[in-house]
């Protein structure tokens, strides 16, 4: 059993043997197999990954039913390298240099690129753009601003020169720009739109291999070729996006051949039934995307680290992935904050020091043990027995509302009340934007599994995930401290610090990391599944063999 | 008669209004906050500033009776806005889609009344024999069955038979009728059968009572012929409930539609107000409840003009 990363279970073992064994009978595009193919051009992709895009604008927006339709529209300035995930390439730069200090980064934007409407992209775009993200117009959201936070000004030299001034220097940086969300926006489009406060809602003009064609709200969302492409030509003519919201009823459309792929699964009961169907490749891939039980930390009872720490330990974590994970992918768990199987993942022994975590798969803790240490806690904090806690949830997505019942229901054992108020998903967020909560079960997916990705996302007060409302200036400046380091071991020490700093707050709990799963036709060939949902949706090497 | 239409209308126009009235506080009242869902909400923290900016540029932050006003305004002169979601005009939104909802009713209830009725009077006038049975147990597993499990086992059978599914593209009536045909035939087919069920059960427990009536008995005994006695004097008395149930159903069908919808992947008014209410698209809802209420309201008093027109006792006199 490998405990240093996935739970590697007889049945994994299995389920991945068949995965590979389709695959190689037919055709899993793997890197090797999808470069050994011999490409055909033409043909229209049907997709469906679940219902409508709230919008289009892909700055604006944290889900991937607009990421997924905009990505093959847009190009960012740099992009994960498909043959190497832990590497960047410049896509709409042509090359980049840093000075020595570090916190100066000069952007070389390429020639000849031209927007769907003709205008030609600038390094005037490229500032836009970055400010937008960092900074936005009043009435634009920008759920990553974090992200670019680190940016102190962005200067133009010259119609293909952009100069970024960073506040300190940040290897990560490079891969904080290439979020397949940065989609890169015209000035001349975005900025008049930016001041109605509407943005690119409605509207997508990009510089990727795909443009709009037409969009028809619950029914169809068509992109055609870009012939103006500036870089090598898509193989397809079209790709056809269908809002279909089941997965159950996805699944259908599959089997049908009424669709060619499903790029989000994540009841494994559905993608099981796909798997046994002749003809269909299917796939899970651990994501970035981590379950975490966040206590309010603004609200009695919680404030007390005793209280959270007890929160942490009645929670068997192997029970919660054995019994969640078929539910909503959430099969996996890794030691520390990062994602399973990173580099800067913590040891055993050090992930066992911190209260519940020993649950884990493959740790050997005991939770009958760690249940009475958890009694004991809240004693001492002063939390009577049968102390009330209302769980709220969203009813329409696996990852919450069956993390809120399993934990509910494992709180009950150290005796707290605690019940699961389930309600759709805009009185949810309502409750919790406004910190109106004890505590909640989110589920939290990121683009990319870089340290100041994951952590200055999920993991600092200022980052876009405290729904709990800590602050901890300690735990920030050690995230800055990591951020900085651009000696790689001193880095890996620097996130190992963060990451033991953090674990002791109980600040956020981690539970389990979830695996979202693919499933299409084996006509579709040159799709490359990354390590995380939002990477290479841009389709432009993917083609249909019949 | 023309008065008691007016009558009618007016009564039905009240109930709009009361219907308006309705949807409006509902939708503020419910938890949940339009300025939220249109924030990105679950992407992470918004701030209460950002929220603010979002609650003043879409008005919401004026006192209700102001909002409701402005709405109720505009309603009246059948402006019903523009979707905070889509961005387009409701009117459009359900105009686009209102067709393939249309015709799944229409579909459906054809296949009901044309199967149900006369599946019902066979069952009555064999009751009690194997006939009889075999058509119950059909009505019971037609009651009985979800309507989106039959979608799901009719796409399966489908693509298991005939290794043919409907196409996702869709077109209405009007555009391409053998392909709106071979589209949603498979959803009337869905819930039209437990409508079918339905109305077969209505018509057997009423045929059976007519039959046992003493006119039936007269006219069987005055010679009439049996067919004549079954549809004249039985199924034409017994039918006024029946009516009754179809004209309930069909308004009901309009708002039931939701989950087959989503089954068969139709883009029909059903999904759009539920992802409008899910969304707290306020215009989009309110507009969508108002559409379909006020088919409720032509619904009914049609019902009511066909009790008139099928059983004299009940018609109505001008003064």
């Amino acid at each position: 059993m490998d405990t240093a990363g996935f739970r590697l279970t007889r049945r994994d073992v299995l389920r991945t043997t068949g995965s590979l064994l389709t695959a190689a009978t037919l055709g899993w595009p793997t890197r090797a197999a999808a470069q050994a193919a011999a490409p055909k051009r033409g043909g229209t992709l049907r997709v469906s990954n679940g219902g409508d895009p709230p919008d289009f604008d892909i700055q604006q927006t944290a889900t991937y039913l607009t990421q997924f339709l905009a990505a093959p529209c847009y190009s960012t300035l740099m992009r994960e390298d498909v043959s190497d995930p832990t590497r960047v390439v410049p896509e709409l730069i042509e090359r980049w240099d840093i000075a020595a200090d570090g916190r100066t980064v000069t952007l070389h934007v390429r020639k000849d690129v031209a927007f769907h409407n003709g205008d030609v992209l600038t390094a005037e775009d490229v500032k836009y753009n970055l400010d937008r993200i960092r900074v936005p117009p009043k009435g634009i959201v920008s759920p990553r601003k974090g992200q670019l936070a680190n940016i102190e000004s962005v200067e133009v030299r010259g119609p293909l020169t952009a100069i970024v001034h960073l506040k300190q220097p940040q290897p990560d940086f490079l891969f904080l720009i290439s979020n397949p969300f940065n989609g890169i926006y015209p000035k001349k489009v975005v900025e008049p739109l930016d001041q109605t406060g509407q943005g690119m809602k409605r509207q997508i003009v990009g510089t990727g291999p795909f443009r709009l064609a037409r969009a028809t709200e619950g029914q169809i969302y068509e992109l055609v070729r870009n012939e103006k492409y500036w870089g090598p030509a898509p193989y397809l003519d079209r790709m056809q996006f269908f809002p279909i919201k089941g997965e159950v009823e996805r699944a259908a459309a599959l089997q049908g051949k009424r669709v060619d792929g499903c790029f989000f699964f994540a009841s494994e009961s559905v993608l099981q039934s796909l798997a046994k169907v002749p003809g269909m490749v299917t796939l899970r891939r651990p994501n970035p995307i981590f379950i975490n039980l966040i206590p309010n930390v603004t609200k009695k009872p919680f404030d007390d680290p005793r209280v959270r720490e007890a929160l942490s330990l009645a929670i068997d974590r192997e029970a919660f992935i054995k019994t969640v994970g078929p539910l909503a992918g959430a099969f996996y768990h890794s030691l520390g904050l990062m994602p399973p199987k990173s580099p800067y993942s913590l040891t055993a022994a050090e992930v066992k020091q911190f209260s519940g975590y020993d649950t884990l798969p493959g740790l050997g803790g005991n939770i009958a043990a760690n249940r009475q240490k958890a009694i004991a806690l809240l004693e001492q904090a002063g939390v009577p027995k049968g102390f009330k806690i209302v769980i709220p949830t969203r009813g329409d997505v696996p990852a919450f509302r069956d993390s809120a019942i399993n934990v509910s229901s494992q709180l009950k054992l150290v005796g707290l009340d605690a019940t699961v108020d389930v309600r759709d998903a805009g009185a949810f967020y309502q409750l919790e934007t406004k910190g109106d909560f004890q505590i909640v079960m989110h589920s939290v997916a990121i683009a990319g599994a870089q340290p100041d990705q994951i952590l200055g996302e999920g993991y600092t007060s200022f980052g876009g995930r405290n729904y709990g409302g800590w602050k901890n200036e300690a735990l920030d400046d050690l995230y800055r401290a990591q951020s900085a380091e651009l000696d790689a071991k001193k880095r890996v020490e620097a996130v190992r610090q963060f990451q033991l700093a953090f674990l002791k707050t109980y600040n956020q709990v981690n539970l389990a990391w979830v695996g979202y799963a693919a499933a299409h036709a084996s006509t579709l060939h040159g799709w490359v599944p990354m390590t995380d949902l939002y990477n290479n949706m841009q389709m432009s090497r993917v083609w249909l063999s019949t | 008669m023309l008065a008691y239409l007016t009558q009618r209308l007016a009564v039905g126009a009240v109930s709009l209004f009361g219907v308006a009235v309705a949807v409006f506080l509902i939708m503020r009242v419910i938890p949940g906050d339009a300025a939220v869902m249109l924030s990105g909400a679950g992407g992470g923290v918004v701030s209460e500033q950002e929220l603010q900016d979002v609650r003043h540029k879409l008005g919401l932050d004026r006192p209700l009776p102001v909002q409701f006003a402005d709405w109720a305004a505009k309603v009246a002169v059948l402006q019903l806005g523009t979707s905070l979601r889509t961005g387009n005009r409701v009117i459009d939104d359900a105009a686009r889609r209102f067709p393939y909802t249309l015709q799944i009713v229409v579909m459906a209830m054809v296949l009901a009344v044309v199967g149900g009725i006369p599946l019902g009077v066979l069952s009555a006038y064999r009751a009690g024999s194997w006939l009889d049975q075999g058509l119950r147990l059909v009505s019971i597993g037609g009651l009985a069955a979800p309507s989106f499990w039959i979608g799901l086992i009719i796409i399966l059978g489908l693509i298991w038979l005939f290794e043919w599914s409907a196409p996702l593209v869709w077109e209405p009536f009007w555009v391409s009728p053998l392909q709106s045909l071979s589209q949603l035939v498979w959803p009337a087919l869905a819930v039209g059968f437990r409508q079918l069920a339905l109305i077969a059960r209505m018509t057997r427990s009423m045929m059976l009572e007519v039959l046992g009536e003493d006119y039936v008995r007269t006219a069987r005994a005055k010679g009439v012929a049996e067919a004549s006695v079954v549809l004249r004097h039985g199924l034409q008395n017994a039918l006024l409930p029946v009516v009754t149930v179809i004209g309930f159903e069909f308004s009901a069908l309009f708002g039931g539609l939701i989950v087959t919808e989503s089954v068969f992947s139709v883009p029909g008014l059903g999904q759009y107000v539920v992802d409008s209410i899910l969304n707290r698209d306020y215009p989009a809802a309110q507009g969508i409840v108002l559409i379909l209420a006020s088919f409720v309201v032509v619904s009914n008093v049609t019902v009511d003009m066909m009790y008139g027109w099928l059983d004299p006792r009940v018609r109505v006199q001008d003064a």
